[in-house]
Formats: C-alpha cells, sequence, structure tokens
C-alpha cells in the first residue's frame, strides 16, 4: 500500500519532469530559430488574424460581463457603507491587475490555446508535419515560431482590447445595478488608478502569452496516438496553460509591484 | 456593390442567428433530457455515479489545491498593498476577504478551473467514443448515451463542484492568512474574523456552485455528443467545450451576483 | 546514382524492427519494397529522409552518407528525395492548388509570378486540374493520393519514395496510381522506391524486389526471379495463404 503510493508519486514526479523537460528544450528550440529570426512571415501574418481577431468576440463578452461581475463587488460596499467614491477605484484596480489578465488568459487558453494544440496535433497524427520536413520546410520555422510570436502578440493586444471593454461593462452595471453615476465612476477610477496598475496587468498579459503559446505548441507536438490521442493532448494543453498562468501569476505579482 | 454587401451581411448575420438557434435548441433538449434521465435509475451502471465523483475529484484536487492557493495570495497581497497606500489600517482586511472569497472569487474561480480540467475531460471522453463508433454500440444495445453517459457526470459534478468548492474556500482563506501575516504582519485573529459572513453570502455562494457545477457537465457533455467523425474531431470538440463552459459559468455568475446583490445582500 | 542501405539495424525501444536491410535502388528504377503489414517496411524508407534515424548501419543517397546528418543538413537531401505517404499528409488548411504551390514557393523553384501557372500544369500532368480549389477534405483517398504525388514532383525529385500508395483504394483507382508511378519513373527517369504488400501493382509495375521479413531482406532480384522462385515463403506471399511457413507479428 505504502510503496505502491510511493510508486505513484514517482511516476507522477516522472511524467512531470518529463513535460518540463519536454517544454525548457521547446524553448530552447524556438530560440535557436529565432536567432536570425528567419522565420514564416505570411504563416505569422495568417496566425495574427486567426487567432486575433477571430477571438475579439469571446474576450469581448468575457470582458463585459468580468466587469459587471466586479462592479458588483464593490457595490456590496456601497450598500453597506454609502461608499460611491470605492467604486470606480474598487472594480479598475482588480480588472487592471489581477482579474483581467488571468480570466482573459484562461479565456484565450481556452479559445486559442487549445485549437492551436488541436491543430498540432491533428497535423502530427496525420502525417502532416513529416510532409513538411519532407518537402524540405522545417516545421519550426513553417509552424512552430510564427504561432508563439502571434499568441504572445495577440493575447497582449487582446487584454489592451478586454481591459477596456471590462471598464465600460463595469461603469455601465455600476449605475443600473449600484446606481453609480458615469461621472462618479470615472472620477474613482481616474483619481486612485495610475498607470503603473494597467502596466502591470500588461506585463502579466505578455508572459501568459508566452506560457500559453509553449504550453499549447509542445502538447501539440508530443501527441501519442490518434484522434483519442489529440483530445488528450487539448486536455492537458489547457491544464498546463491554467497552472502556468496561475502560478506566474503569484511569482509576477511578487516581482513587479 | 453596396447591394451585395448588404445581402452578403444579412445572409451571414441570419445564417450566425439560425445556428446559434439550433445549438440553443439542442442544448435545451439535452437539458431536458437529462434532468428526465436522473429518474432512468435502471440505464445506469450501479456506482457509476461514486466511480465519476472519484474522477473529477481525482482529478481535480491537486489542480484546484494549488491554483486556488496560489490565487488565494495574490488577492491578499493586491489588496494590503493598495490598503497599505490609502489608511494602513490592515485589521479589516481578513474579515472583508473572507466575505468577497465565499459569495465572488471562490466559486467563480473554482468553476473556471473545473471548467478546464473536468469539461475538457468530459468532453475528450464522450468525444473519443464517438469517432470510435462506441456511442453507436451504446445505442445499438438500446442504451441512451444520455443517460448512460452524461447523467451520471452531471449528478457526480454537481456534488463535487459544492465539496471542492468548500474545501477551496477554506484553502484560500488559509493561504490569504498566511500570505496577510508574512508579507503584512497582520495578526491571525485579527484575519479570521468570519462575522461579516452573512447567510445572504453563504446562499449566493452556494447558488453559484451549484449552478457552475451543473452547467459544465451539459455543455461539455454536449459538445462531446456533438463531435464531428474525423481526426480532428474530438480535438475540435475539446476545444468548444472549454471555451463554452468557461463562458456559460461567468454568465452564470453575473447573473446570480447581479440578483444576489439586488434581493439579499 | 542511387540510394543504397548497407546493413541498417533499428530497434524502438527494446523491440528490435529492422535486423541488417541491405539493398540499393538506381536512378530510373522502380524498386518494391514489400512484405506484411508491421514487417518495418514504411520505417525502412522513413529512414532515407530522415525522419527516423538507424541505430546502426550506413545508408547512402548518391554517394553521401546521410545517417548522421543533422536536421539542417537534411534539407538538400529532401530536396533531392520526395516521398508520397500513405495517408498522403495534404495540408487541410489549404487547398489543393495551394498545398503544391507551397513547396514551389517556400524553395523558390520557379520565379514568382508563374508558381500559379506551374502548380496547375503539376495538377493537370496528374490528371486533377478540376479540383483545384478544393479542400483536401472534400475529396476520395485516390483523389488525395494523385495531389500529393503533383506535390511530390513539384520538388523535382531525383527519387520519389512511396509508402503504400494503393492501400485503402479500391481496385480502379489503385490501378490509376499504378500507371501514374510507372509514367513519371519512365518520363522523368526518377529513382522509385515503393513500400507495398499490394500484388496487382508489385506484379504489375515493379523492376526489382526487395522483401523483407523477420527484419531484414529475405530476398533482392528481379520481378521474374521473385515469381519464379520456389521458396515456401515467398510462395505464401504470392498466393496470400494463411498457413505455411510465414510468421506474422501479431498473428
Amino acid at each position: 500500500m505504502i510503496s505502491s503510493f510511493f510508486a505513484s508519486i514517482g511516476e507522477k514526479f516522472l511524467v512531470l519532469s518529463n513535460i518540463l523537460g519536454g517544454i525548457t528544450y521547446l524553448f530552447y528550440q524556438i530560440t535557436v530559430a529565432l536567432i536570425p529570426p528567419k522565420f514564416d512571415l505570411d504563416e505569422f501574418w495568417r496566425n495574427l488574424y486567426k487567432m486575433g481577431v477571430k477571438s475579439v468576440p469571446i474576450i469581448i463578452l468575457t470582458a463585459f460581463f468580468t466587469g459587471g461581475i466586479m462592479v458588483i463587488q464593490a457595490s456590496v460596499f456601497v450598500k453597506k457603507f454609502g461608499a460611491t467614491s470605492l467604486v470606480g477605484w474598487g472594480a479598475g484596480y482588480s480588472v487592471f491587475r489581477e482579474v483581467g489578465p488571468i480570466l482573459l488568459g484562461l479565456m484565450f487558453s481556452g479559445r486559442v490555446g487549445s485549437n492551436n494544440t488541436a491543430e498540432l496535433a491533428t497535423m502530427v497524427v496525420t502525417e502532416q508535419i513529416d510532409g513538411l520536413k519532407a518537402l524540405a520546410i522545417d516545421p519550426f520555422r513553417y509552424l512552430i515560431v510564427p504561432r508563439v510570436l502571434a499568441m504572445i502578440i495577440m493575447l497582449f493586444l487582446l487584454t489592451i482590447i478586454g481591459t477596456v471593454v471590462a471598464i465600460f461593462g463595469a461603469a455601465l452595471f455600476g449605475k443600473f445595478i449600484a446606481g453609480v453615476s458615469y461621472a462618479g465612476f470615472w472620477t474613482s477610477f481616474s483619481q486612485n488608478l495610475h498607470l503603473a496598475d494597467l502596466i502591470h496587468g500588461l506585463i502579466k498579459a505578455a508572459i501568459f502569452g508566452f506560457i500559453v503559446s509553449l504550453n499549447s505548441c509542445y502538447f501539440g507536438i508530443s501527441v501519442k496516438g490518434g484522434a483519442v490521442g489529440v483530445g488528450k493532448a487539448v486536455n492537458n494543453s489547457v491544464v498546463a496553460s491554467a497552472l502556468g498562468i496561475v502560478i506566474f501569476d503569484y511569482i509576477l505579482t511578487y516581482n513587479i509591484t | 456593390m453596396m447591394k451585395q454587401f448588404l445581402t452578403n451581411f444579412f445572409a451571414a448575420v441570419g445564417d450566425k442567428t439560425i445556428s446559434v438557434f439550433t445549438a440553443a435548441k439542442t442544448l435545451l433538449l439535452v437539458t431536458l433530457n437529462i434532468f428526465r434521465g436522473i429518474f432512468h435509475f435502471k440505464n445506469r451502471e450501479k456506482g457509476e455515479i461514486l466511480k465519476q465523483a472519484y474522477e473529477i475529484g481525482n482529478r481535480s484536487f491537486l489542480f484546484v489545491s494549488v491554483t486556488l492557493s496560489a490565487l488565494g495570495m495574490v488577492l491578499v497581497f493586491q489588496v494590503c498593498l493598495q490598503i497599505n497606500k490609502i489608511t494602513g489600517d490592515q485589521s479589516q482586511v481578513g474579515p472583508e476577504f473572507i466575505k468577497g472569497m465565499i459569495h465572488a472569487f471562490v466559486p467563480i474561480l473554482t468553476a473556471m478551473m473545473l471548467a478546464t480540467r473536468v469539461g475538457a475531460g468530459i468532453a475528450a471522453e464522450i468525444g473519443s467514443m464517438k469517432v470510435t463508433e462506441q456511442l453507436d454500440a451504446l445505442r445499438m444495445s438500446g442504451v441512451d448515451p444520455i443517460d448512460y453517459l452524461i447523467v451520471p457526470r452531471f449528478i457526480a459534478s454537481i456534488f463535487m463542484t459544492f465539496i471542492l468548492g468548500i474545501y477551496a474556500a477554506l484553502l484560500v482563506i488559509l493561504a490569504g492568512a498566511f500570505m496577510a501575516h508574512h508579507s503584512f504582519g497582520v495578526n491571525y485573529n485579527v484575519f479570521f474574523v468570519f462575522d461579516k459572513v452573512t447567510w445572504g453570502d453563504l446562499i449566493i455562494g452556494s447558488t453559484k456552485l451549484l449552478a457552475h457545477g451543473s452547467a459544465i457537465p451539459v455543455v461539455s457533455g454536449y459538445c462531446g455528443l456533438t463531435t464531428k467523425v474525423g481526426s480532428e474531431g474530438v480535438g475540435v470538440a475539446t476545444t468548444r467545450a472549454v471555451i463554452n463552459s468557461s463562458l456559460a459559468v461567468i454568465i452564470l455568475d453575473f447573473i446570480i451576483s447581479a440578483i444576489g446583490l439586488m434581493t439579499i445582500q | 546514382m542511387s540510394i543504397k542501405f548497407k546493413n541498417v539495424h533499428k530497434s524502438f525501444g527494446n523491440k528490435k524492427v529492422l535486423k541488417g536491410i541491405t539493398m540499393q535502388v538506381q536512378k530510373g528504377e522502380i524498386l518494391f519494397v514489400i512484405g506484411t503489414s508491421g514487417v518495418g517496411k514504411s520505417v525502412t524508407i522513413k529512414h532515407i529522409i530522415g525522419l527516423l534515424k538507424p541505430t546502426s548501419g550506413s545508408i547512402e543517397v548518391d554517394g553521401k552518407k546521410v545517417e548522421h546528418l543533422k536536421e539542417k543538413q537534411f534539407i538538400p537531401i529532401r530536396k533531392k528525395v520526395a516521398m508520397v505517404f500513405q495517408s498522403s499528409s495534404l495540408f487541410d488548411s489549404l487547398n489543393v492548388l495551394a498545398n503544391i504551390a507551397l513547396p514551389l514557393e517556400k524553395h523558390k523553384i520557379v520565379p514568382g509570378d508563374k508558381i500559379q501557372d506551374k502548380a496547375m500544369q503539376l495538377l493537370t500532368e496528374v490528371g486533377m486540374e478540376k479540383y483545384a480549389s478544393v479542400f483536401p477534405s472534400e475529396i476520395g483517398d485516390g483523389m488525395k493520393k494523385r495531389v500529393a504525388i503533383a506535390r511530390a514532383l513539384a520538388m523535382q525529385p531525383d527519387y520519389i519514395l512511396f509508402d503504400e500508395p494503393t492501400t485503402g483504394l479500391d481496385p480502379v483507382s489503385a490501378r490509376r496510381v499504378d500507371k501514374l508511378i510507372l509514367r513519371l519513373a519512365k518520363d522523368r527517369g526518377t529513382g522509385t522506391i515503393v513500400v507495398s504488400h499490394d500484388l496487382p501493382s508489385i506484379f504489375g509495375i515493379s523492376d526489382k524486389i526487395a522483401m523483407v521479413y523477420q527484419g531484414k531482406i529475405y530476398f533482392e532480384g528481379s520481378r521474374e526471379e521473385y515469381q519464379l522462385s520456389k521458396d515456401p515463403i515467398i510462395q505464401q506471399f504470392i498466393k496470400g495463404t494463411s498457413s505455411g511457413p510465414m510468421e506474422t507479428p501479431g498473428f
């Protein structure tokens, strides 16, 4: 019983170090492919469009309701203390620094990261990656690097859009649910928040984009076993991205204050 | 030119609307069938609900523990930092944090994590069964896949989301207290004050957990059942499950929060 | 001008798949690598373009040893040796024409403004010109195979490797693919290696046959020699009988 318990821990540890090793190696390969920065520009533009433009609706929807949820939390205080001057600040602060980057990062991982894993994994199981190699095209420069770069850039830009929409949503719901006037919201928002708060969130967004891109590419190209394997790869990729986002959020919050 | 553009535009909008309505209709039918299926005891294997509860719990325990305790510490850190700048009075951090966690942050964050872990798992599993024709084999032997596959996951998910939510709340509060004490010198006995927590908070928090716990298996089960056959089918279904169940959680959370604020808080 | 295998071994973990493969193909010649399923035929030819690395032994392409080359050093080899995969491995995200245009464009084989024309010409050569703007998921397996062949031709290769080109096709499509392979090899003078267990194609178009059995080349020689062989294992393979001396993995 006890030995099997330790055996299972040991096994998990091996699997985990295997994954971490794989991701580190992928990171190394990407860095190598970037020196000199020769990668496929057509694929890069195509992915910017596909990952960015097509995620705008889901990001807007998420951000809008996130702003709403945040303003409701802040409104609990308004009801209790009549502290209208706190609403804009409270909602803005949490959206800028924490809830915005995390929720948008998770949604991006769900929409773009998992899609990317599914696509790459399908290409592996249907021999399309070998097909590329056979055509003397380097899969790293053609497939992986453009996707990694596109994801980092797009999560960063989408977080800017998302933050604006979330604040807009917070102001709107603040008015209708908590009865805070737009002017009151804006005063509280603009007087207490600084550019530093926004930058804090945007740095996080760029790093979350990197985490999601590495994870989703790694689990995509290391897929095993047919269509069933593709599903598993997507599942593992989103879980690893969520873990990565939360853990790095913790590390980053400490280091960029 | 303009006319053609408008025609195309309206055709696209109409197309989208129709597909949204078809999806909504199917989703509604699946939900109704699930509720009906709860009473079809004969179509379930014995112990299947327990097995699924174990699966969901086992799959998510470590994941929820790591993510939620990290998030708890981060949230306390940000709050204390801001208070330090303004008043410096940290005595209210604990009670307000505990209250906020229970009615707001723990339900949505736990559910978002479960939407990723459990939702993707359910869709990948059922989607794989679809492409390997196991679902057809079930139907051929006269078993309804909804009764047999989705209902046990539905019941197990509601139950386990609730339990994991309570566990996560305790964990987050402990992690938060640790952070507040460690980095800002807040005493544990000042932090652990539960009298700000009202029945309303508990009711809202529980309602959210129950709603999210039931939405995740319905949405991801639906995505799994509608998997398209082919090498990319399962991957696409899993992707849809993650994004749609996360979105369902966010919107449900918003609705319950709004109703809660206007009625009992 | 040839591809040569010398005593090539390959293991996956503890499983020894190839235990000493020695064979060669000249330019202008069609070599059929044959044997039962799972015997390591596809594994063998994937070594030539570096999709797999041998455990030991050597492989030469036009006198250049390739077994120790790094991924980047394989690029000139892959430009010279094209491969048509069993699953055709067309890119789902590109239409038929774009699939063929991709290597033309990436390797600047023809000037930018000629790419579409050249791709169309290749499609015509395999009889698929009507399907230029269709996506791979919308056409049947036989048609995919033709497109994959056109894409391989785009590389203007000296050698083409075919991995089970007729497996999974109906008999009529299979014979059409055979005819195409034969025409390409004779018209262009390419060296051709075909992995197959499809008897009609083996006896229809091969110049030479190499039979893989138990990880080794059991027979290498001309089609006539193979057909006339009295060897019981070869006889069993030709007749396709279930009883006999032949051992097949998994059964």
